[in-house]
């Protein structure tokens, strides 16, 4: 058989790089208990905690919504945060960091593929942490009334974008899985408690105020139109300002580590 | 030496499958390779040596189109791995030096994830089998010893039955007998026409796999052989055997090539240089001096390369 025909022969058996990492990467990091519990557990425990302790008393700090409503709503963005930003940059940089995307990259699975794995995978885990606070939420304190939901969905959507994209840059231009999780809690807490995952936006000083309204939290994103809340607009803004920076990041660190020895 | 890849060609060889001509690459200004140039034979193990920082994992990421040239023309196969890495890449296994897999994937999960990306029908099954991996299928990658992560690594790079399999340090890590069933899945494979690049330090494993052996020195190609002639080229042969006295030794020190000649009232103990040896036989014959344990002493690879790897390629 000729090298031209023996390719043509392997190719069409061949699945999709993507098609196969997918269910593998889902499967080990399923077996990462840590992020499971920061990304299935936190969240919907948190937000037990905080809806019990501020009730159903409306106020001022909560946009004269229920406080309960408010932190079923906020904490559907938490999960992405988490994951985003604690999951996906340690798996990346760790596996950077021990060669594994080289390993892939000699079978012909470039690292961009792993790379959108990581992504596909993390989005999927995403959406079950949403499923797992909603989950909770019903028995407990029930699901609110969503008010714009496609504006929701969309708010969940961009930040998820976003925040992956965030990810794969810190988990790209980190130099081990020590630094990408040190650096992934450090901005963690900052889009958790300034996008109003502990204190509403509304009970937050002028300059706290304005620092949360510059990060891209989906927090805010999904929770003020669920509630109807206004802001998703400039949510949006932040998010395009953010991925943008992100994906130059990305691009410029996959050309440097090209050119690397 | 192998000043160029065109005189390369090994006889009996009917294809080449690798040709490099005069590959040059550098890090950050500093060059790595400097006109390197050379040619495997379909088939063949060709053997990469050299010290620590000599080039040859840089030469072999090339091969791959893991990594650019900065300048001269490579051909694996047909293909130029800089410009057409996705056609050749279902053509090639690599194992590398420096790589891992996720630490919580399995051993039979790895196999069947290579298998799939490789070939949605090879059984993965037979390469577990192939290098006793059974009993570790449901280990985790990170529980595995180095000896069982290496078996796994060459497993997985031979997982798509590849045309030409780069192997960077082989056997590091694997026991004795691990280290000889390797030697022979490797030559089992190059008996099936898979053409194998061998990266190591171990001079046993080139000596005893190696069809020939590339010798790299700071970034340059200093020899090119079979390793069976790097040993005769460089150094010289002792010459043993038993002797009841030391009358007609004398006479073999005026046989041309004969540097030294050693007697300890039993044995003679004679250094000749690789041509001499059956001259200095033909005159033992000729002194009706013919010992029946007369034994050649050829240098090995390793004391071969020493001055090569140091740089001394004359």
């Amino acid at each position: 058989m000729t090298a031209l025909a023996d390719i043509t022969s392997r190719q069409r058996r061949s699945m999709t790089a993507l098609a196969a990492l997918t269910p593998t990467e889902l499967r080990l990091l399923v077996r990462d208990w840590t992020v499971l519990v920061f990304a299935f557990v936190f969240p919907p425990l948190v937000m037990l905690i905080l809806a019990g302790v501020f009730g159903t008393r409306a106020t001022v700090g909560f946009g004269w919504r229920n406080p309960q409503h408010y932190y079923v709503a906020a904490s559907v963005g938490v999960p992405v945060i988490a994951l985003a930003l604690v999951g996906l940059p340690v798996t990346l940089a760790s596996y950077r960091e021990r060669g594994v995307l080289r390993r892939f990259e000699a079978f012909g699975v470039s690292p961009s593929k792993v790379i959108g794995t990581q992504a596909i995978v993390t989005a999927g885990l995403i959406l079950v942490g949403v499923v797992a606070v909603l989950a909770v939420a019903a028995p407990t304190y029930g699901i609110p009334h969503i008010t714009h939901p496609i504006q929701t969905a969309l708010g969940l959507a961009a930040g998820t974008l976003t925040l992956v994209l965030v990810g794969i840059a810190v988990g790209l231009a980190t130099s081990s899985a020590r630094s990408a999780q040190a650096i992934g809690l450090i901005a963690f807490f900052p889009l958790y408690l300034l996008g109003g995952g502990g204190p509403p936006k509304g009970a937050m000083t002028g300059a706290m105020h304005s620092i949360s309204n510059a990060l891209p939290s989906a927090i805010p994103a999904v929770a003020d139109p669920w509630l109807g809340l206004p802001g998703l607009g400039t949510q949006l803004a932040v998010f395009a300002a953010w991925a943008a920076a992100a994906l130059v990041a990305i691009c410029w660190l996959v050309r440097r580590a090209a050119h690397q020895p | 030496m192998c000043k160029s890849a065109s005189a390369l060609s090994v006889a009996g060889m009917k294809n080449t499958a690798i040709e490099v001509h005069d590959l040059e690459k550098s890090y950050d200004g500093q060059p790595v390779l400097k006109g390197v140039s050379f040619a495997v034979g379909a088939g063949e193990i060709f053997g990469i040596a050299g010290r620590n920082g000599a080039g040859k994992t840089t030469v072999v990421e090339i091969l791959q189109g893991l990594r650019r040239r900065d300048g001269g023309r490579v051909d694996v196969l047909g293909f130029d791995p800089g410009r057409e890495r996705r056609r050749l890449r279902p053509l090639l296994g690599a194992q590398l030096q420096t790589s891992a897999l996720p630490e919580r994937i399995r051993v039979g999960e790895a196999l069947r994830l290579f298998a799939r990306l490789a070939d949605g029908r090879t059984d993965w099954r037979e390469f577990a089998e192939a290098w006793r991996l059974v009993p570790l299928l449901d280990m985790s990658f990170g529980n595995l010893s180095g000896g069982q992560r290496q078996r796994l690594f060459v497993a997985l790079a031979m997982i798509n039955r590849p045309r030409v399999l780069f192997l960077d340090e082989l056997t590091q890590g694997l026991d004795p007998v691990a280290r000889r069933e390797a030697w022979q899945l490797i030559e089992q494979a190059r008996d099936h026409g898979t053409t194998a690049v061998l990266v190591t330090h171990d001079m046993e494993e080139a000596e005893r796999l190696c069809d020939r052996v590339a010798v790299l020195h700071d970034g340059r190609l200093v020899t090119c052989a079979r390793p069976v002639e790097i040993a005769s080229s460089v150094g010289t042969v002792r010459l043993r055997f038993s002797s009841p006295g030391a009358a007609g030794l004398e006479g073999l020190g005026r046989v041309p090539g004969v540097t030294s000649i050693g007697y300890d009232g039993a044995t003679a103990d004679i250094t000749v240089e690789p041509v001499a040896v059956v001259r200095v036989a033909t005159e033992l014959g000729r002194l009706d001096l013919a010992p029946s344990d007369f034994t050649v002493i050829r240098p090995s690879l390793e004391e071969a390369l020493v001055p090569l790897l140091n740089g001394d390629n004359r």
